[in-house]
């Protein structure tokens, strides 16, 4: 039986590429490709998905995709260094084999958000799927179908700021509004200074037919939606992505629940407006 | 579907017919030592039901998923292949309404909206169900106050009942039917005499459906409601209901390897279980009993009839109100959950 | 009235005065069961919560498993292996000794429902019970049944029945017993070491790891069981046959020199099996080599958490 039937097995992945991201090292992005090309094919996406990475003999990790589908060849993923698995990766080489099994979860609604502005907040390494999404809506097959876009993004320090040559590569655009921010000044440092909530309340988008879309740590996301609600945003506006603790991705091994959903089949992505009529068990 | 009669002197017969090109699984031994176990027949009807359910025929509590191997000589090294379902042709003779629909309930999460779990799937699609109804349920029935019936045919492809000796029954399949017609049973007209032995059956149990202020109730109403400290205080955590009922279905996925290989598998897994849900970074959404007590039965009762069009996860077949160690019974948590939201 | 109602009588008088008096701010015992030849932990709070304790011979759990992490102060029925679990929960500085009143009953031994069903296989629809016996009743029949009959195993052997360390008792002093001279080990202790390993992988062929005798058990407190661990992963998950095996060794020695033969390991086990027997072979050599009994003094500390010249070990000198 073939991946295309058995939604637990991998797909068969190279590690083609790790960059270490933070200065503590915690963070590494790698970047995958597929030993048979008929798999990227089969492994179609959109952002805000997830995928299992999946390493024989020490077990899976849900991560989300940091990479957009219009970029071709590869998968990107970023990993903290928390558990068994994830520290496992991390002292994995360049070409070594592994599995990725998905995507997994829902994408952001990009199609449906059609026509409207689009702001993207983003904390600590939580940019990863939001690094995708930008990607996606900058691409010339979809900026046309999008008003204004903003993106917002804060880590601790520059050192922990990812996908730095992405941000760098956008700013210089006029088609995006880019603000990238640092909680502490650090000599040499140009951009904003703060937490990401007082930098988004500074330049906050006006809510009329513009939706946002928040991800980061729990803290983050509470301090930032009364933001959003002072600048007029509705609940079914504010779209976030869940993380909770996953085996099987498929909405059947029962412990990512947040009440009826599951975070990986029915998630990762909620409105605000969704999660208000659920428990906070997440 | 129509009817058919096994008479005594057929049953020998009857059996062996259903072995025919199949493994025919059967409840043997009584009370705690009660089990499905391969059978040649004729079956003993006189037991109240399985010790354990019947789900570990479809999902078995440790189950080889994939397997991978390291040497770097032979072909795909370190690429997980796929073990298979390893379904056998089956066929199983005595489960219990309350089973049969359990594992119904379980299906549409194994087979959800957008994934098909293949190792459940061999399991339960080449698995015929033969139902033995219950003519006087056990002292801790309570199927039909969950919405279901001594005689219920959810989930099944024949309904059997002990009839002069033999056996009464009814195809629900058409699978079932092609089954029933490769034996000697006889047509008959038995519609009148199930009717009325089911309502008799059902008002054997006393009283119907007392928890259907649950079904009208706001989700968060149940689940903000001020008993569930109370209600969680005597669990000890250990997860003999999750074991034990037919509808819990939650697992881990587990990996095992040496230096030449190893495989990944699932096994039963529990929502009882403070590590269930804790995340990595140590957050955990679930951290007390309190809050993994109130997801077992907001579970049953009020997440999955959401997701189920109103059928309520538990069935009513009585085993978590035996075997729970505290006494945490769900037909009163239920009466309390109906009250608080009343 | 008998013995039993007697001692429920004395159960609520007294624990509505605990809680009064502020005492105590919950008191945990025992409520009548919703189905037969059970009774439940019951936490009450209030008078009228009061009422609803009962003492029975169907009170199989050991409620001292409910004190660890308790920050109120308690008063605990305790039969006399609960009231020795209690004081092992202070010795392990599981509970403060000042937030606990010990309410000990004397105990004369509680019913095995698994011995019950062997003598009357039909359905038990309700259960009565004085003092020597129970009334089990069903669908067209009724059976008296002596308790001396169905005794479990431990409360056969038991020589503490009357809580030795208490702040109070409920009733007379149970008649004692005489000294658990572990004659039921025996058999097992005169087999070779091969042919005990058989003796208990058989013993556990059954066992789901559900850990209900883990979580049932008060010597069980530790925040991450080693079975539960993942770094370092001690032994794997599933059903494998040697994983299971170093599970109950394990926790056998864990709780070598600690049970207090309370029983609640085997009440809780979903599939009969006899754990007890795991540390019963303990409790005998931590007898014989230490002279040593847990619970029964609050100054006694168990012999294998603690360093003494003394020690009958050749290795540890």
């Amino acid at each position: 039986m073939s991946s295309v039937n058995n939604p637990y097995m991998p797909y068969p992945v190279r590690i083609a590429n790790i960059v270490v991201d933070s200065p503590d090292k915690s963070l590494r992005t790698f970047k995958f490709e597929f030993l048979d090309p008929e798999d990227e094919k089969r492994f179609e996406y959109l952002p805000g998905q997830f995928a299992e990475l999946s390493i024989p003999g020490e077990g899976e990790i849900p991560i989300g995709i940091a990479s957009s589908p219009t970029e071709k060849g590869y998968v990107l993923f970023t990993v903290n260094r928390v558990g068994q698995v994830s520290s496992f990766l991390h002292n994995m080489k360049i070409g070594d084999i592994m599995g990725v099994r998905g995507p997994l979860g829902h994408p952001y609604p990009v199609h449906s958000l059609k026509g409207q502005n689009i702001v993207v907040i983003a904390s600590g390494f939580a940019v990863t799927t939001l690094r995708a999404t930008v990607a996606w809506l900058l691409h010339p097959d979809n900026r046309p179908n999008y008003g204004r876009i903003t993106f917002v993004y804060g880590a601790r320090s520059p050192g922990h700021l990812l996908f730095r040559e992405d941000w760098e590569a956008w700013q210089k655009r006029d088609d995006i509004d880019v603000y990238v921010a640092i909680y502490k000044m650090v000599p040499g440092w140009t951009g904003k200074v703060g937490f990401v909530p007082a930098v988004l309340q500074e330049i906050c988008p006006p809510a009329e037919n513009t939706a946002a879309i928040i991800c980061g740590p729990p803290i983050a996301i509470k301090t930032t939606q009364p933001v959003l609600f002072e600048a007029g945003y509705k609940p079914e506006n504010i779209i976030m992505s869940l993380e909770n603790r996953m085996k099987c991705g498929l909405g059947i091994c029962g412990r990512c629940n947040v009440g009826p959903e599951y975070v990986c089949k029915d998630g990762p992505v909620f409105t605000l407006a969704q999660l208000n009529e659920l428990p906070p068990e997440y | 579907m129509p009817e058919y009669l096994v008479k005594e002197s057929s049953l020998a017969s009857f059996f062996q017919a259903l072995t025919q090109g199949r493994r025919l699984l059967a409840p043997q031994g009584q009370g705690d030592n009660c089990h499905l176990e391969v059978s040649t027949g004729p079956v003993s009807l006189d037991y109240a039901n399985t010790h354990l359910s019947p789900k570990a025929v479809f999902f078995p509590q440790t189950e080889k998923l994939l397997a991978f191997h390291k040497l770097a000589d032979k072909p795909k090294p370190h690429q997980y292949q796929d073990l298979g379902d390893k379904a056998e042709p089956t066929v199983i003779f005595g489960i219990r309404p309350c089973d049969a629909k359990g594992l119904s309930i379980s299906n549409k999460v194994f087979q959800n909206d957008r994934f098909t779990d293949p190792y459940w799937k061999g399991k339960y699609e080449k698995t015929l169900k033969i139902g033995l109804a219950c003519l006087s349920p056990s002292p801790q029935c309570f199927c039909a106050a969950m919405g279901g019936s001594p005689f219920g045919e959810v989930g099944l492809d024949v309904l059997a009942y002990p009839k002069d000796k033999g056996l009464g029954l009814r195809t629900l399949s058409p699978a079932g039917e092609e089954l029933i017609e490769s034996t000697s049973a006889e047509k008959a007209d038995l519609a009148s005499e199930i009717q009325d032995l089911a309502k008799k059956a059902i008002e054997a149990q006393g009283p119907l459906d007392a928890y259907q202020a649950i079904d009208a109730s706001k989700l968060m109403d149940l689940y903000q409601a001020k008993h569930w400290a109370n209600t969680a205080e005597p669990c000890l955590g250990c997860g003999v209901c999750t074991f034990f009922c037919p509808t819990c279905h939650c697992f881990d996925l587990q990996d095992e390897a040496n230096d030449l290989g190893g495989v990944r598998m699932r096994n039963w897994d529990t929502c009882m279980s403070q590590l269930f849900t804790a995340h990595g970074s140590g957050h955990n959404p679930r951290p007390s009993k309190v809050e993994r007590v109130r997801q077992r039965f907001m579970h049953k009762l009020k997440y999955i009839p959401i997701k189920q069009d109103g059928v309520r996860g538990c069935t009513g077949c009585g085993r978590c109100v035996v075997m729970c160690p505290a006494n945490i019974d769900i037909r009163s948590v239920a009466a309390t959950m109906a009250q608080a939201s009343a | 009235m008998g013995n039993l109602e007697t001692i429920t009588q004395k159960i609520r008088e007294k624990a509505k005065s605990l809680l009064e008096s502020g005492q105590a701010e919950v008191v945990i015992g025992y409520r009548a069961g919703t189905i037969p030849l059970v009774a439940a932990p019951f936490f009450a709070r209030s008078a009228a919560d009061c009422d609803q304790l009962v003492w029975s011979s169907f009170a199989r759990l050991n409620l001292a498993n409910y004190l660890p992490n308790r920050t109120e102060k308690v008063a605990l029925v305790a039969k006399g292996c609960d009231a020795r679990s209690a004081v092992g929960q202070v010795v392990e500085n599981q509970f403060p000794k000042e937030n606990l009143y010990l309410l000990g009953v004397p105990c004369s031994g509680l019913v095995d429902p698994a011995q019950v069903a062997a003598k009357e296989p039909r359905p038990i629809q309700r259960a009565t019970e004085s003092d020597d016996a129970i009334t089990i009743s069903g669908q067209g029949f009724s059976v008296d049944i002596k308790k001396a009959e169905v005794l479990r195993r431990n409360c056969r052997t038991c020589a503490h029945r009357t809580p030795t360390v208490a702040n109070e008792l409920t009733g007379p002093e149970a008649p004692a017993a005489k000294p658990d001279d572990f004659e039921d080990l025996k058999t097992l202790l005169a087999k070779t070491p091969a042919e005990r390993l058989n003796h208990f992988k058989d013993l556990i062929k059954d066992c789901l790891r559900c850990y209900a005798c883990r979580n049932a058990c008060p010597l069980c407190y530790c925040p991450v069981c080693f079975v539960d661990e993942t770094r370092p992963q001690w032994l794997g998950k599933s059903t494998d046959p040697m994983d299971t095996m170093t599970f109950h060794l394990l926790r056998g020695l864990h709780c070598a020199g600690r049970c207090t033969a309370c029983g609640a390991c085997e009440t809780a086990c979903p599939v009969n099996i006899k754990v007890r027997e795991f540390n019963r072979v303990l409790d005998k050599t931590v007898q014989e080599n230490w002279a040593y009994e847990p619970g029964l003094a609050w100054e006694q500390k168990p012999p294998l958490t603690v360093f003494q010249p003394n020690d009958p070990a050749d290795f540890i000198k």
